[in-house]
Order: structure tokens, then sequence, then C-alpha cells
């Protein structure tokens, strides 16, 4: 316990020169500002900024990550709240409220609110990052190959399941994603696989250009498919959190921080699903359940609190197990090893103080956002007025250099166009992008793993279904799919999709 | 019935189900024509093409399901109902110039002997300008829409070049 402190004491000293606050205030500025621009996500921000931190020494460059990720996860309330446009799809639920408020001359107190939810819903998500990453690490240390092979398959299943409206297309892009995972040299004899003779190819995929293609390139075609919005902002009052709103509602607050960090924790889930989790549950908990959707300040506390605490949350399987828990979550993890650290669960034995390093960087995330989140609402406004054409072809310039500037190789930028065709068509058929990139991520560990395993048991199969901890991943992974067959919703006399929705013929 | 209606027709999820049972056929033959590596002792179950095989027949058989399911929902419902999309989308050939746009710079300006800060001027100030052209021209400010895509042009090619070639050591292609 004390060393944890006394470690976590140090983590924070090692950051407290003048060039890392330089970069915790710059990055979570980027953050923020990415965030709030409707059609760049937290996704695109990550992997961006991985391609520009590459030279930096690691534990900048992952403050300068951790800062960013943190800032667009709350950047994404400002445009929910002022335009109800979600800047991510993590503020999506904050729009039902936030916008609703904007409009009845709240948007200050709003933005108040959504401010001091994100910060409390970090620090709830940071406090349990640095008390159950140890333990979590101390159980990894128990899994062996047939474990993590079925922890690889459950996290491309639970993406899949969760991260869109169907888990069939869920569990397609996951396997898409464990697909392009295989191309390339393969582990045990570096015989090439899908190459058709490509040197380059023989290397494998990078996994960052790859991203950034899914993330920031699809997005962009995305963007210019779509007719900008006209921007109208409605007037606001002061956007400095009232400590009446954050005592009224510490219930939600605190309901919403665990929600939001247990989903979190969940592979490849992400802050979308965790900010519509506490919106729902604070909904069912609350006295005035009629007033949500028409500006209630304890959904859009909840709303903002879960999002944000999913942050540190998503980060705890990164570091114990290296399973992403969001889509942002598993470039910060991609960057990680391009910065030769190897999370997993030997962190705690090989590099232990890493872990409260990480605590210590969402403190000063947190730190970063509330500033910005007491300072930043005029600034913002007039980049949320910036016109499209003029932002998209830079974000562009970005995502070609970045994924150059890697290997230094052409090559990376025919990925990057690649995948972001790629993510494009998925978004446009309807199938989540946050599996494939889950399958691109895990899809190494799941054929190690199964690879491995069977040469432990010379070909049996039989030890993936009889360890103990396998028999619980493999029965919740055939649970988790049964649910989702129509068969079994109809005999639990279930509804899956909603009973009136709109129609078109197209 | 409405429970049936999904974001995309029972056609799209049709055409689908086929592209991604064809890519897993095909993954499925590639990895089972892989040589087996038995000349170094591979076993079957260490055999490169095993792994990429399983994911193969599994894409196959998820893309049979999903035209089998797409051919049920058609039967209840015809083959073209939809949710509504309630997206207000710009016209196709804004979207094909702003692609082709993002295209030609990214595989014919870039690494083809043009210098990076030039290409990249020339890209960002042709896709402002012809972006913001009727806006401007229904303004009767051309001339300003010209000089602030290239600034927008100009800056962004300076500032990007001295990001990455002086403070990231990037060599620029």
């Amino acid at each position: 316990m004390f060393d944890g402190l006394i470690a976590f004491g140090h983590s924070i000293w090692s950051f407290c020169d003048p060039l890392s606050l330089g970069l915790i205030l710059l990055s979570s500025l980027v953050g923020v500002i990415i965030g709030a621009l409707p059609g760049l996500t937290a996704t695109m921000g990550v992997a961006l900024m991985t391609t520009l931190t590459i030279k930096m020494p690691s534990n900048q460059a992952l403050l300068v990550l951790i800062c960013t990720y943190v800032g667009a996860i709350y950047g994404g309330s400002r445009s929910a709240i002022l335009l109800n446009i979600p800047g991510t799809p993590a503020s999506a639920a904050s729009c039902l409220d936030g916008h609703a408020l904007a409009k009845q001359g709240h948007a200050g107190r709003a933005m108040g609110i959504a401010t001091s939810g994100s910060v409390l819903g970090t620090l709830i998500g940071m406090f349990f990052l640095a008390l159950f990453t140890p333990i979590l690490g101390n159980l990894a240390l128990k899994f062996g190959s047939y474990e993590f092979f079925w922890l690889a398959l459950f996290g491309v299943i639970i993406a899949g399941t969760l991260t869109g409206n169907d888990p069939l297309k869920g569990w397609m892009a996951g396997l898409i994603g464990i697909f392009t995972a295989t191309i390339g040299q393969e582990a045990i004899y570096a015989h090439d696989r899908f190459t058709f003779g490509s040197r380059d190819l023989a290397g494998g995929l990078q996994l960052v250009p790859a991203l950034v293609g899914a993330f920031g390139f699809a997005e962009l075609l995305m963007a210019v498919r779509e007719r900008p919005a006209p921007v109208k902002i409605n007037p606001f009052d002061s956007v400095i959190p009232k400590l009446r709103d954050v005592m009224q509602y510490w219930r939600t607050i605190l309901r919403s921080g665990v929600i939001g960090t247990f989903i979190g924790i969940l592979p490849g889930v992400g802050e979308d699903v965790a900010a519509w989790s506490s919106y729902a549950a604070a909904k069912r908990a609350s006295k005035e359940p009629e007033t949500f959707g028409k500006g209630s300040i304890d959904g859009l506390m909840a709303a903002e609190t879960g999002d944000n605490a999913c942050v540190p949350g998503a980060v705890i399987p990164v570091l114990t197990l290296a399973i992403p828990g969001s889509a942002p979550a598993a470039v910060l993890m991609a960057a990680m090893l391009i910065h030769g650290i190897r999370p997993g669960p030997m962190i705690m034995i090989e590099n232990p103080t890493f872990v409260y390093d990480v605590v210590a960087m969402m403190m000063f995330a947190t730190i970063g956002i509330l500033i910005y989140g007491l300072t930043l609402t005029k600034v913002l406004i007039k980049v949320l007025m910036v016109p499209k054409p003029i932002i998209l072809p830079i974000i562009f310039v970005l995502c070609v250099v970045g994924s150059y500037a890697i290997s230094q190789r052409l090559f990376d930028v025919w990925v990057m166009m690649g995948f972001g065709v790629l993510g494009y068509a998925l978004r446009r058929m309807h199938y989540p992008v946050a599996p494939l990139v889950l399958g691109m991520v895990l899809g190494d560990l799941m054929e190690k793993g199964f690879r491995r395993g069977l040469v432990l048991s010379d070909g049996d199969l039989m030890p993936f279904f009889t360890r103990p901890i396998s028999a619980v991943l493999w029965i919740t992974i055939v649970l988790v799919v049964m649910l989702k067959l129509p068969a079994v919703n109809r005999r639990l006399g279930r509804r899956t999709r909603p009973a009136t929705p709109r129609v078109s013929s197209r | 019935m409405p429970a049936e209606i999904y974001p995309s027709s029972p056609r799209r999820d049709l055409v689908g189900g086929l592209l991604w049972t064809a890519l897993g056929c095909v993954i499925s033959v590639l990895s089972w024509q892989m040589d087996r590596m038995t000349q170094q002792g591979a076993t079957l179950h260490t055999a490169p093409g095993l792994w990429p095989g399983i994911v193969g027949v599994l894409l196959a058989a998820l893309g049979g399901v999903l035209m089998l399911r797409s051919w049920h929902r058609a039967r209840r419902i015809g083959w073209d109902l939809a949710e509504t999309d309630d997206t207000d989308y710009a016209s196709l050939s804004s979207f094909a110039l702003a692609a082709g746009m993002f295209f030609v710079y990214a595989l014919l300006l870039v690494g083809r002997g043009l210098p990076f800060w030039l290409g990249t001027a020339l890209f960002v100030t042709t896709f402002v300008f012809l972006f913001h052209y009727a806006m401007r021209k229904t303004a009767g400010k051309v001339a300003r829409g010209f000089a602030v895509a290239l600034a927008c042009g100009g800056l962004t090619a300076l500032i990007v070049t001295l990001l990455f070639e002086q403070l990231f050591y990037v060599r620029l292609p």
C-alpha cells in the first residue's frame, strides 16, 4: 500500500519539469480540440499523436498520448452541448440533456457539469486503475497460452457484440481484423503468408498506419460524404461548475464512475457504451426519469462521468493483459510497443513503477481538462466555427506524414489509404470498426496462444477447455454468443431491436 | 415485423455476405495451399496455414449466415426495406472530388520527386479553394477565397515540414 503511494509520489515528481508540464498543457489542448471537432475522434487523435511522438522518450510520449486521449473524450461534450453534434461517439449520450440545457439558456452550466463529471469520472477510474492493476497483474501471471487465446477471442467477441447494432457484423469485422494480423511472416517458421512476393508485406502490416487509416482517413471520408451542418451557438452562462451540482448528484457520480471503469475493463467496448450504460443506470435510479432527454443534470452528469471513467478503466487490461479496453486504448498499446514497453502480465514484475507513471499521467491529464474546461470556452467556439474544408486537408496531410514517419516508407501510406477505404466501406455497410481494430491488435496474441497451446499439448485440444480459467472464459464466450442468437432470444422472450424503427426503401 | 428492419436492407446484407464468403473461401484455399513445412518437422498443428485457414472458414461461415439471414428477412419485409437514414449527404460529385484529391496527394504528389512542401501546399490550397469556391462566388469574394486558401496551404506546408524535419528528424518523402 505505502510502496504504491511512494511510487505514485515519485511518478508525479518525475513529470514536474517544465517540458513535461508544457507537454501536458499542449496535448490536453490538442485532445480537447480534436474531441470537440465533429468527425475527429479520440482514436484518430491518439493515432495521429503516436506518429508525432515517435522520437520522444517513452514516458513523455505516453504522457502526450494519455493527455490527448482524456482531453478528446472530454472535448466531445463541448460540441454535444453547443451544437447538438457529438464531437466523439462517446459524447452522443451527452447531446440529449446537454443540448436541451443549452436551448434553455444553460449551456454554461451544462459545460460546467460536463467538466465536473469528466474530472471526477477520470479520478474514480484512476483510483481503480491504481487499485486493480497490481491485483489483475498478479492474477494474469497464472495465464498460459490457452487462457490468452480465449481472452483475446473474448475481447474480439465482446467488442463485436457491444459496439454496433448487429453482433454478427461485429464478429465478422473482428475476423477481418484477425485475418489482417496473419499477413506477413509467421512466428514459428518465418514462412511468408499472403505476401504474394512483396517484401514490404513480409514484415506484416504495421499497426499504426492501419489504425490511422481505419480511424483517421475513413472518418475524413465520412466527413466529406456528409454536408456540414450550419454552426449555431446558443448564448451561454458561466462555465464554472457549481458545488451544489456535484454534491447533489454524488450518487450518480459514484455509480457512473464504477460503471464506466468496469465497461472500460471489458476488452474493446469503449467510452460510448460506458456513457450510454451510465446514462441508462442513472435514469433507472432517478426519481424524475421523465426529465431525462429534456435537460436533466443527472443524465448529463452520468454520461460525462461514465465516458471519462472508462478511459483509465480501458488502460487496466492494456497494462495487465496486453488487451485493450477500447479502440483508443488499442492505439495506446501499439504506441507502448513502439516505445519498447511490453504491457502484459509481466509488467508488475519487470516494470512495476510504470503502472504508477500511467496513474500519474491520468492525474495530469485530469488537471489539463479541468484547466481547459474552465478557461477555453470562447477559443473552442472559434475553433468550432472553422469550416470543414480547411480542417480536413490539414488532418489528411497529418495522416499521410504520420503513417510515413514511423518507418519512413511509402508502403505505410498505401496501407493507411487501404485501411481508410476498408474502414469507410465497413461504416457505410453498418459494420462496427472497433472489433476490426481489436482483431488486428489481438490476432497475433490469439494465434500464438492457439499454436503454442497445441504444441504444448501435442495437438490435444482438451486443455483449451478443461483448465479452470480457460473453462470460465470459453463458457462466457459461448453464453455471450448464445444470448445474441435470435432463436435463444425468442425463447427468452427478449426483443433485440426497437419496436418501430422508421423505414425507407433502399 | 418492424423488429426485422435494420439500418441496412436485406439486399445490401446479401451482397456483403457474398463478399465475405468469397473472401473467406479465398483465404481458406490459399491457407490450404501454403507450404506445411514438414521438411522442418512441422505437424498439422504447427503448419503455417492452420490458423489463417480456420479464420477463413469462420469468415466464410459467418458470411453464409449473413446471406441466409438476409434471405429470411427479405421473405418477410422485401429486399429493399431499411431504417430511414437521417444523414444529410453531400453530392456524390463533391465526395468523389474530395476523395480523388486525397488519393492524388497520397499516391502521386508525395514521394514522386516533387518536394514534400510543394506537394502539400498545392494540395491544401486547391482543396480549400475548390470547396469554398461556391460560397465565395456567391459573396463575390473569389480573390479573397484564393488568398485564404493560399495562406492555409503555405502555412500547413511550412509548419508540417518544420515540425517533422527539424523537431522529429523525419526525412520527409
